[in-house]
């Protein structure tokens, strides 16, 4: 058995028409036939080389002809599963299927203060067993949940990370790249036996540095998938609209994909919506727009074309406390991610950008992830649900349904009952201490905290482990 | 004369950096006075300057009128080195995205306003490694040494440019400002850097503030 996520049971929002996907399809295959995308890293120049692209190797920059382009797409399996140390835990991306990630941030949030500052070990193993615990939560981002944590050096955050999250929950997880770190990532997965999801990110435009190339062929070469981000800010290093944006976006991560397929033919590949407007009065990108949630739903729509699964963001908000602002921010992105069929929503515990996250936020997104999965689970209609029967014999006035059978089969299945929101009357609110949201929040996590621990990894693994951290040290000379 | 400045400055303003580069050689092959350009130039980047904070404008205004503006500053320059006229130049910044780190937009952002407000910017591109920093402010006539940052992971490459730039004597020499998506006050003081700003227009006023103190 593995963890099934949501299962979207209605059709998936569209909001181009056919011939406009066609369209940004065909501006796609142009832009890497004749614009080509550079490559700063030889072995992936001469990989490209071999497999009949054109290659300028003074200006780095690779061009793509079409046909090579769509069958090199054509590989890619529309579904791939991603086994677990605790086979409960394994999941299936692709489909009609949404599985919900976190949203890592670079230090944990002050609840009083709301100032960021560096997590401790103690708080990473917390946000990690909360990550564990909760019921709509699936694929943990490794360089997850803080990268600036205290007593661990910079250059071993992502190694760190992926040791603790092994250690501290047995949910599925990906892991990031830089100055060969995924090396140790890739080594860990091994050592317990399970997928691990890699990054080739592309820095917009159209460029992919040398760490994302070795990335790529690292993990393709593991026989782990590959999930391609591309970071493009629309009006700053991608295009200002949205079309325009998607196509240089596409661009740049088909590409990656290309390099993928080319080391391993039918490397499981995802490509990942991280894209943001840039705030025209600072230069920084605006999290939590409307803008993004429309680009998602065009990116969805072009990407079910390719039969690629797909993840998208919407973990981050411009909000700097846990707020209404950082509520609606981060809700509606998700749902139209889940309406507009995305297969992995990254959104649990972020707050502000990528700087912050709490485990209380994880715990609130923990309710949305219910409510957008079972909004988009729809409505079962069936000779039972239909309930002629039943309206037959309730009638009119006397009769009621809160006696039936009917109601007591059906009342938990058709809606979502939220366990950190407020859903008490006046009077109960009144006299239970008057809690909203938040402080119900702050109960859940330390109520998890004290009964809940992720099955441990067995001795010699963890043994393991250690000596692939200890090692990871001596190479960056750190302690 | 006063109508081809009148010409130059709306150039600035309608972000048409051709129409900038011709009306001043036009000018300036018909006598005018360089000085008298560039202060025009100024002025109206000024102008730009005030209405951006003032929220009417926006940054794709505040780059397009800062690159229309270069379109004309090589030629007057040149023409005021040829007469031997003086314009206080405010001083001189090299620039670059730190070692490890391959975000460019930010960085070069600033060096566009930098420039548009007269500094000489020398940009030194993405992913500089420490001692070319610091082989650059050796070489000389730099008067601020800029780093920007997206990734905290980059910080002990950051400690290293103001380390290497202490052991060689250079630290005195220039001051060293901050600045990118992870970066705050307090990592700028931690690493003993002179300055941190958070945007683009407050990279300029920084610079400005610190020299003139």
């Amino acid at each position: 058995m593995s963890l099934r996520g949501f299962t979207r049971n209605i059709p998936p929002m569209e909001i181009l028409t056919e011939e406009q996907v066609e369209a940004i399809h065909r501006a796609t295959l142009d832009v890497m036939e004749n614009t080509g995308i550079r490559f700063e890293n030889e072995r992936a120049l001469a990989i490209f080389k071999d497999h009949g692209c054109i290659v300028d190797f003074n200006e780095r920059r690779v061009r793509f002809p079409s046909a090579l382009v769509e069958e090199l797409l054509g590989r890619c399996p529309s579904s791939f599963s991603m086994r677990s140390r605790n086979p409960e835990h394994s999941v299936r991306i692709g489909g009609n299927t949404l599985y919900f990630s976190d949203m890592p941030g670079r230090g944990i949030l002050d609840l009083h203060t709301w100032q960021i500052r560096k997590a401790t070990r103690a708080e990473v193993r917390e946000a990690l067993t909360v990550l564990d615990a909760l019921e709509h939560f699936h694929i943990i981002c490794s360089y997850t949940p803080y990268f600036d944590v205290e007593g661990i050096a910079p250059a071993m955050a992502i190694p760190e990370c992926c040791a603790a999250s092994l250690r501290y929950s047995t949910k599925v997880m990906w892991t990031g790249y830089q100055n060969d770190c995924e090396l140790f990532s890739i080594e860990m997965a091994k050592v317990t036996g399970q997928d691990m999801m890699g990054l080739g990110l592309p820095s917009a435009p159209l460029t992919y540095y040398s760490d994302a190339c070795e990335s790529t062929i690292r993990f393709a070469e593991a026989g782990f998938p590959i999930n391609f981000a591309s970071g493009c800010m629309m009006g700053g290093t991608s295009p200002m609209t949205i079309a325009g944006t998607l196509v240089s976006f596409d661009a740049e991560v088909i590409a990656g994909i290309c390099l993928a397929q080319m080391v391993r033919p039918g490397a499981k590949v995802v490509v990942e919506d991280t894209v943001l407007p840039m705030n025209m009065r600072t230069g920084s990108p605006v999290f939590g727009s409307i803008t993004a949630a429309l680009h998602i739903a065009a990116f969805a729509q072009v990407w079910r074309r390719y039969r690629v699964p797909t993840f998208a963001d919407s973990g981050w908000t411009n909000a700097k406390k846990i707020d209404y602002q950082d509520g609606y921010e981060k809700s509606m992105t998700t749902l139209v991610i889940a309406l507009s069929g995305v297969n992995v929503a990254n959104f649990y515990g972020g707050v502000y950008g990528e700087l912050a996250f709490h485990p209380v936020q994880a715990v609130l997104d923990d309710d949305v992830a219910g409510m957008v999965g079972k909004f988009i689970e729809g409505a079962s209609v069936n000779e039972d649900t239909l309930a002629e029967k039943v309206i037959e014999e309730v009638g009119p006035i006397p009769g009621h349904y809160l006696n039936t059978g009917h109601t007591r089969r059906y009342f938990d299945k058709e809606g979502y009952r939220p366990k950190s929101s407020d859903q008490l009357t006046y009077q109960e609110w009144e006299t239970s201490g008057k809690k909203d949201a938040l402080t119900l929040a702050e109960e859940r996590v330390n109520e998890i905290l004290d009964s809940h621990e992720a099955q441990p990894l067995p001795e010699d693994q963890d043994r393991e482990i250690e000596k692939i951290l200890e090692k990871a040290r001596k190479h960056y000379g750190v302690k | 004369m006063g109508n081809v400045i009148e010409e130059i400055k709306n150039a600035v303003m309608s972000f048409d950096r051709n129409a900038v580069r011709r009306l001043t050689e036009k000018s300036l092959s018909e006598g005018a006075d360089p000085v008298e350009i560039f202060d025009a130039l100024k002025e109206v980047i000024g102008r730009v300057g005030d209405d951006f904070s003032k929220g009417i404008l926006f940054l794709p205004h505040l780059v397009g009128a800062a690159e229309a503006m270069e379109g004309g500053m090589p030629l007057i320059m040149q023409e005021i080195k040829k007469r031997g006229s003086l314009v206080a130049s405010p001083g001189t910044v090299l620039i670059g995205t730190v070692f490890g780190d391959i975000h460019s937009i930010g960085k070069t952002m600033v060096a566009t306003l930098l420039a548009a407000d007269g500094f000489t910017v020398k940009d030194l591109g993405i992913n500089v490694p420490a001692d070319r920093f610091v082989d650059a402010v050796k070489e000389g006539a730099v008067d601020v040494l800029a780093m920007s940052a997206l990734l905290t992971t980059t910080a002990p490459e950051q400690l290293k440019v103001i380390a290497s730039l202490k052991k060689r004597n250079l630290r005195a020499k220039v001051k060293v400002i901050v600045g990118g998506g992870a970066i705050s006050q307090e990592f700028a003081d931690e690493i003993g850097a002179d300055g941190y700003g958070s945007t683009a227009p407050g990279a300029v006023v920084l610079v400005r503030r610190l020299l003139s103190t």
